[in-house]
């Protein structure tokens, strides 16, 4: 009643691990990956990064603040560590890539042989020249899509950021360039001072918003792009409770990712799967049907 | 994230000081708290009493904490991650350098129970060696001999009978940890030990995923204290 297919992934349920969360080691992802439909590694670049100073994550009441910087091993380092989910994986492994030209992105693809698919992080809000720097501009956007589906046969997604005037334009342009599946959505820019200190609590000073405060703003994100695109869409952004997956796969999502949550529970993929199990089983439907039914009066 | 003032900092030698903060954080032994030195960084420091962490200046941000003046603020998140469990009867602790640190509040701890602990202590020479008043009963070990067993806390350990202890705590590089672990091995006692990790962390909070160990077990939120038999060194 879970299983979905998306893009030809085979997934058993619609619950993909969100890049950045539990995604540098294989060990995570392995564990993770006994109860989630897929995961994505955290965003890989050119060259070894090291990211912000800490801190670099903060917890507030309605989710999670972050500006972790993109720290990454680089491509040659993270593809070694991910070699080794080949041999012992489970379910689909997406490669999250970052880079801020076209060329860039397109050469990372070939080090990625364990890759099911790829997502573009064309929507970090707090890194200079990569992310959202490279993910606004929806003529760059088509670009860096047609190239990189010029380098790789596998799947491509593109994973947009909420922090731009049509989300829907740039989903467009992605859609333009050849992309197999749009990502909906990154962290909306934020930040957070502390009182006594009288001190941003970011080393980055502002950062990305995610987990529960952000759902509304990615359900619509998600609601606008379905009504408008042909590809599938993944939802993510908030989503906490298998409620919350309803929602997203009735505004029209496939498949929905989940990152922040993981703050709550680490056993979150197994309550959710558990959950959505008995819901499909009350309503004799299963999840694939329900795609994108709010919108049909 | 919430702040605390320094309300003492006492220096044990050139490098290593225990800060002390103006109120009780409500902990257990061997739990931590995220400490952001403001200007510098935020770092994962396992308390060593419910008032206090023990700090030996290894880098910038340490050096900085070690020199920090009374008076003045620093964030902390926390305390976080899973404690030492309860030891009744006798209990070992086995301390590699500032791995000293947490086993000084379990220790209090342990004696405030009425628990019989005593304590193998190494460090590379006797300099560093700290805080031995606070301890009732210990033996040193050090790497140059100029304190105690010349040798490591390890081969200290190795020439003793260990079996009378009900409980076996440890906290130290993770050589000296993965050395204890064979020996303990050795004489079937690894089912008695519990050992307190260190990973390099980002978040602190079970989501970055910086901290994971080779069994996908995250040492800011699973650990940092690990029964030894799970670890499967």
């Amino acid at each position: 009643m879970l299983e979905v297919e998306l893009c030809g992934l085979k997934m058993k349920n619609p619950l993909m691990l969100a890049s950045g969360i539990m995604g540098s080691h294989v060990s995570s992802l392995i564990r993770i990956s006994r109860h989630a439909g897929a995961v994505v590694a955290k965003s890989v670049g050119t060259e070894p990064r090291e990211g912000y100073r800490n801190p670099v994550v903060v917890n507030y009441a309605h989710g999670l603040i972050n500006a972790v910087g993109l720290s990454s091993p680089g491509v040659r380092a993270f593809a070694e560590e991910l070699e080794k989910f080949r041999a012992e994986g489970r379910s689909p492994l997406v490669v999250s890539l970052f880079a801020s030209t076209s060329e860039e992105f397109a050469s990372l693809t070939p080090h990625f042989p364990m890759a099911d698919a790829f997502e573009l992080n064309l929507s970090c809000p707090h890194a200079e020249n990569v992310g959202m720097a490279v993910g606004s501009d929806p003529e760059l956007v088509k670009e860096i899509v047609a190239e990189v589906k010029r380098s790789t046969e596998k799947p491509v997604f593109a994973k947009l950021s909420p922090n731009v005037l049509d989300v829907v334009e740039i989903g467009k342009a992605a859609e333009e360039g050849g992309v197999d599946a749009v990502v909906a959505v990154n962290t909306v820019k934020g930040m957070s001072i502390d009182i006594v200190s009288r001190k941003p609590k970011l080393s980055n000073i502002s950062g990305g918003v995610s987990g529960e405060a952000i759902k509304p703003i990615a359900l619509k994100c998600v609601w606008d792009l379905y009504k408008e695109l042909d590809v599938p869409v993944i939802g993510v952004g908030g989503i906490t409770t298998w409620k919350d997956v309803v929602e997203f796969i009735l505004a029209g999502a496939t498949a929905v990712q989940i990152g922040s949550a993981l703050f709550y529970s680490h056993r979150i993929f197994y309550s959710l799967v558990e959950s959505l199990k008995a819901y499909t089983r009350s309503t004799g439907e299963s999840l694939v049907e329900l795609v994108g039914k709010a919108h049909t009066g | 994230m919430y702040c605390v003032r320094v309300e003492k900092v006492v220096k044990h030698s050139k490098d290593v000081a225990t800060i002390v903060f103006d109120g009780i954080l409500p902990s257990y032994p061997g739990q931590f708290v995220m400490l952001n030195l403001f200007g510098y960084e935020e770092i994962p420091l396992s308390l060593s009493s419910p008032r206090s962490v023990t700090v030996k200046a290894v880098g910038e941000t340490t050096r900085a904490l070690v020199d920090i003046s009374p008076g003045a603020l620093v964030g902390i998140k926390g305390p976080m991650g899973n404690p030492f469990t309860p030891a009744e009867g006798k209990a070992l602790l086995v301390a590699g350098g500032i791995g000293i640190a947490p086993l000084l509040y379990l220790h209090d701890y342990l004696i405030a129970e009425g628990v019989e602990v005593h304590v193998f202590y190494g460090a590379r020479n006797a300099d560093e060696i700290v805080c031995l008043e606070r301890l009732k009963s210990y033996e040193v070990a050090t790497d140059d001999g100029s304190a105690g067993f010349h040798g490591n806390v390890v081969e200290l350990a190795a020439t003793k009978d260990l079996s009378s202890y009900r409980k076996i705590y440890a906290c130290g590089p993770e050589p000296m940890l993965k050395a204890l672990y064979k020996l303990l091995n050795e004489r079937e006692l690894l089912n008695r030990a519990e050992f307190s990790l260190e990973r390099y962390m980002k978040c602190g909070i079970g989501v970055c995923g910086s901290c994971v160990l080779e069994n996908g077990l995250r040492v800011c939120v699973e650990g940092p204290v690990f029964s030894a038999a799970k670890l499967e060194w």
